[in-house]
């Protein structure tokens, strides 16, 4: 992969990492009293790691390779691994304190392995390590295809990649040293903040020079989605994010937002995370693996462009549907239920023309498995946001609010959207990207498939039970009209459920072990002769007339 | 704040609902203007047009 | 015209990025911009005191154990709730809090008005091992707590921070902070008169895990429990007005 670089961009990428590395050590000095200090350390180890093989072939003779007529895809391909990586370790968090839920000795008496703070570890980990890392690998490879255009840059990519990384270890470590903001899938502290959004405006400039670059007339959707997950994620995390640092040596800071506005902009970025990073960038992944996996073109374009505008404008008005029946003022909360309703609209719209895009290849989706997990994730996106609609609903809320429900249904489109449309894409693209003609094997990708479906159902049901039951032991009253159980007598009652939860996360890791075995056999075979497939972009003077 | 929390719930009231019509109206005014379709379905194909095998 | 518009905005993708925002940030201010008013219509509490720098330290490590993830600090305001919780919650409530600990989810209970429930000693006992008071309980201990010895000196810091971003800390209770956070939790001693001085009669000062010699992070967190509620009675005038949504009585 450096053998790619010319020697003056290996300069700038050994610049850049000098420079990580000097940040890091002025975080460890600045923060000598404090975790912070720990912190930087990290930074440290991470700008070694980075430089180390950059060092080791820094003076190799540079690989002719005519950029104009190649991708880049070396990007793609660490950030496919690192993706993996992040699955098994945020599921395997997940399944840690699903289990502690059960059985809490399970925490060991420990401080950084107690609920708490695991849990933000498998969150940040599922969320940002995993779907982040697949959005960003997957992001880089439809712009170049769908553009017929080379990635803007050559270090830049790099950049964006490892500093990525750079952030969710910091978060990730962070959490288990007792770093936190508190907020909920935005728990990283100031300084990982801002590396973020150093990181986040190169991704932005990086995208959109790439589709400037571009030689096809029109910007083909699935950019659109990507593009409206990067803008939107990086004003959402800015706002959400702003605080003020009790001491630069210190990692502790304090929102600058306060009681009721905190919670608003909390669940306004909570909610639109959801949207623009869980939903809209996976969207941009669907609209391009689903149509390329079945050799058939989107059912409808014009209903993507609806739907598109759709969700973009709806989402952001939802999030108070978080906080019904709060001290947030009515016609907040009315306003977000509304919303949330007629979101429906423009989602369904998206599963539908996913689902209708098969129809006359459902042969297809029988016998590939790959295939299968698109059109399986299509169907979960569509079954969650029905869920998410009607639990906006304020007097289902009442219900359903700070129950296991709500945990069921993030799970529902977590695991039963977002991994298996990223599992269905990655399966897609690693036999492309490495040259191979199909996976390792299509009998795991298989017992993938069944043990992704298996751990999803039997997770949800799960949490659907035991939510609907906390619910309404709550609000349960006896003929005297006093409450009929404690909280304890509820939480009793969850234990059934919560041991079935972990049972169907481990089956769901299972599968990813699974499917991590599959995939590291399927770069280890023989590559395809070279000359077999190119997948190059048009010259420049092949610029199709409009 | 120099605007009156009353004006700024009245105006989110008013002019967003006419603001969420009138992008509604533009969106939809794109997506079926009837010169577009050519370039919407050169588009949904092109990308099927020669990438590697699934 | 329209398309005219749109095509123009396609073709240059920086015209695009500003149709994204077009679409998705104004959402956002209409509907967020209105709450930055809110303090004209929310009800006031001139009752309210601040956070003293123990109970803001036993905060600050309530969200470093990622206590919220399980509690919730809101009441809603539906019958059930307040009558197995107390008066709902008010938006005043949390006007000094950065940032807010409604919380998203009960695994265990409500924690709004947890504050005098409870004893100092069944609150340490319960977090050295929540099982050995309440056997059913899934919640983790926290023994290390108690040997843990908590950090003040740099409580002025934190005490100025927040009085940057407009909580009304005096300078007198920024310079004090970390005296005040050892006399509340060593009644008798030297500094304890500061800290009824600086924060009110009402403030609890006691040796919240029985223990004297050392301030830990156990003292801290039970003081922040124990205050929890009880910042303003603000709330106590309204139990009446919940809402009935919850099923009712069959």
């Amino acid at each position: 992969m450096i053998s790619k670089l010319t020697y003056a961009e290996r300069e700038t990428a050994f610049a850049i990492a000098l420079a990580t590395l000097v940040g890091g050590l002025a975080l460890g000095i600045a923060g000598r009293n404090d975790v912070l200090g720990w912190q930087g350390v990290i930074v440290v180890v991470f700008a070694i790691a980075v430089l180390r093989p950059l060092m080791s072939s820094y003076y190799e003779p540079p690989v002719a390779e005519d950029r104009k007529v190649t991708y880049y895809d070396d990007p793609t391909k660490v950030g496919i691994v690192l993706a993996m990586v992040w699955a098994v370790f945020g599921m395997f968090m997940g399944v840690w304190v699903a289990s502690q839920l059960a059985w809490p000795e399970l925490a060991f008496d420990g401080a950084w392995s107690s609920f708490g703070r695991l849990r933000p570890t498998h969150t940040t980990g599922v969320i940002f390590g995993f779907g982040g890392n697949a959005l960003i690998a997957t992001s880089f490879h439809v712009v170049q295809r769908t553009s017929r255009a080379r990635l803007a840059g050559q270090i830049s990519p790099w950049f964006v990649l490892f500093g990525y990384n750079l952030f969710c270890v910091l978060a990730v470590s962070g959490y288990l040293m007792g770093i936190t903001q508190s907020k909920e899938y935005a728990e990283a502290e100031w300084y990982a903040d801002l590396w973020l959004v150093i990181v986040w405006v190169t991704y932005f400039i990086l995208y959109i020079g790439t589709i400037a670059r571009r030689k096809e007339p029109h910007i083909y959707v699935a950019n659109w989605y990507f593009m409206a997950f990067i803008l939107v994620v990086a004003v959402l995390h800015i706002v959400n994010n702003l605080a003020l640092p009790i001491a630069w040596g210190q990692a502790k800071s304090y929102t600058i937002w306060p009681g009721v506005q905190d919670a608003m902009v909390q669940w306004w970025y909570g909610h639109n995370a959801v949207a623009f990073f869980l939903t809209a960038g996976f969207l941009g992944m669907l609209y391009y693996y689903l149509p390329v996996r079945a050799q058939r073109p989107i059912f409808s374009y014009r209903l993507s462009i609806l739907s598109f505008w759709g969700i973009t404008f709806f989402y952001m008005w939802a999030g108070s549907h978080h906080l019904h029946y709060t001290a947030l003022p009515h016609w907040v909360q009315t306003l977000g239920m509304t919303f949330s309703v007629m979101l429906l609209v423009p989602s369904w719209a998206s599963a539908g023309n996913a689902l209708l895009t098969l129809n006359g290849a459902w042969h297809r989706v029988r016998d590939d498995a790959t295939l299968r997990f698109m059109m399986a994730a299509a169907v979960f996106y569509g079954l969650s946001t029905f869920e998410g609609s009607f639990m906006a609903i304020r007097p289902v809320n009442s219900l359903s609010h700070y129950t296991d429900w709500t945990v069921g249904h993030v799970h529902a489109g977590a695991l039963g959207w977002v991994a298996l449309i990223t599992f269905g894409s990655i399966y897609t693209l690693v036999p492309a990207l490495w040259k191979r003609e199909r996976m390792y094997s299509a009998t795991l990708v298989e017992v993938h498939f069944w043990l992704a479906i298996a751990g999803t159902l039997v997770y949800v049901f799960a949490m659907w039970n035991s939510g609907v039951i906390q619910g309404l032991m709550w609000r349960t009253y006896t003929g005297e009209g006093t409450l009929a159980y404690s909280f304890v007598d509820s939480l009793v009652a969850m234990y059934p459920y919560y041991i079935a939860r972990a049972f169907g996360g481990l089956l769901f890791l299972v599968g990813v072990l699974v499917g991590c075995y599959n995939i590291w056999m399927t770069i280890a075979s023989a590559p395809l002769a070279a000359s077999e497939k190119t997948d190059a972009p048009l010259l420049p003077i092949a610029v199709p007339g409009e | 704040m120099d605007f009156d929390h009353q004006s700024l719930v009245l105006f989110a009231k008013s002019w967003g609902l006419l603001y969420l019509m009138g992008f509604f109206l533009c969106v939809v005014l794109y997506a079926f203007w009837p010169s577009n379709r050519k370039r919407f379905d050169r588009a949904k194909n092109s990308i099927l047009d020669r990438d590697d095998r699934p | 015209m329209a398309e005219l518009l749109h095509r123009k905005l396609e073709r240059s993708a920086v015209g695009f990025v500003i149709a994204i925002i077009a679409a998705a940030s104004v959402g956002g201010i209409v509907e967020i911009a209105p709450l930055f008013t809110i303090d004209e219509t929310v009800e006031s509490a001139p009752d309210m005191r601040v956070y003293t720098p123990l109970e803001l330290a036993g905060r600050n490590i309530y969200v470093r154990e990622g206590c919220y993830a399980c509690h919730s600090q809101m009441i809603r305001t539906l019958r059930d709730e307040v009558e197995r919780y107390g008066p709902y919650s008010l938006a005043v409530e949390s006007q000094y809090d950065r940032p807010m600990l409604w919380g998203s989810k009960r695994t265990g209970p409500d924690l709004a008005r947890v504050g005098g429930k409870y004893s100092d000693f069944w609150h340490v006992a319960h977090l050295i091992n929540p099982r050995d008071v309440v056997p059913e309980s899934n919640m983790p201990a926290y023994r290390w707590l108690a040997t843990t010895i908590l950090r003040t000196d740099d409580l002025p810091k934190h005490l100025a921070a927040q009085q940057a971003l407009g909580v009304p800390y005096t300078q007198e209770m920024i310079q004090n902070a970390a005296r005040d956070a050892y006399g509340q939790a060593t009644p008798g001693s030297d500094f304890t008169d500061g800290v009824t001085e600086r924060y009110g009669e009402a403030t609890q000062i006691s040796a919240f895990d029985g223990v004297t010699t050392q301030v830990t992070e156990m003292d801290a967190l039970v003081a922040y429990l124990q205050v929890l509620g009880r910042l303003t009675d603000a709330a106590h005038g309204n139990a009446a007005e919940a809402t009935s949504a919850s099923a009712p009585a069959p």
